[in-house]
């Protein structure tokens, strides 16, 4: 969480905004965004609505929610999903920007 | 259930500005990395 927020001016570089939720009351969300003061946009998915909507996984044995990660691009389709298998099974951000960079080119006409 | 290549859900919801966001927000203008975490507050 605090690498993405340090590695955040390069999504912006990349023309990636960062959206970032959790299942958080709003104000608690709301005042650890601020006192951290995180440049991504914080999101609090009261009850988890939009998590399940994107089938983020609960595994009750490993203590809740396992991590997800989503590239949406600008027509609105997903093009790359991650569904972690643990709690410390998120992928690193150089993955991230390397697959946005990737998936950008493939979008550029010939 | 997988949702690669399918049109992602949208969705509206107050950001820690207390303004709304729209995933459709962001449709033609930018790509979005959509992170959902457990929570840390």
């Amino acid at each position: 969480m605090a690498q993405l927020c340090l590695d955040y001016p390069q999504f912006v570089q990349c023309n990636t905004e960062v959206l970032i939720l959790g299942p958080d009351d709003p104000n608690a969300y709301k005042r650890h965004w601020q006192q951290e003061n995180h440049p991504a946009v914080g999101l609090a998915d009261v009850k988890s609505k939009i998590a399940n909507l994107y089938y983020q996984e609960v595994n009750l044995f490993k203590l809740g929610r396992m991590p997800a990660q989503f590239i949406i691009d600008p027509n609105g389709i997903i093009r790359y999903e991650y569904y972690g298998n643990s709690m410390s099974d998120i992928p690193a951000n150089i993955t991230m920007l390397e697959m946005i960079d990737q998936l950008q080119k493939t979008d550029q006409p010939a | 259930m997988h949702l690669l290549n399918t049109e992602a859900p949208n969705f509206e919801l107050i950001n820690t500005k207390d303004q709304p966001v729209r995933l459709s927000d962001f449709r033609g203008k930018k790509w979005v990395l959509l992170v959902f975490n457990r929570g840390f507050a």
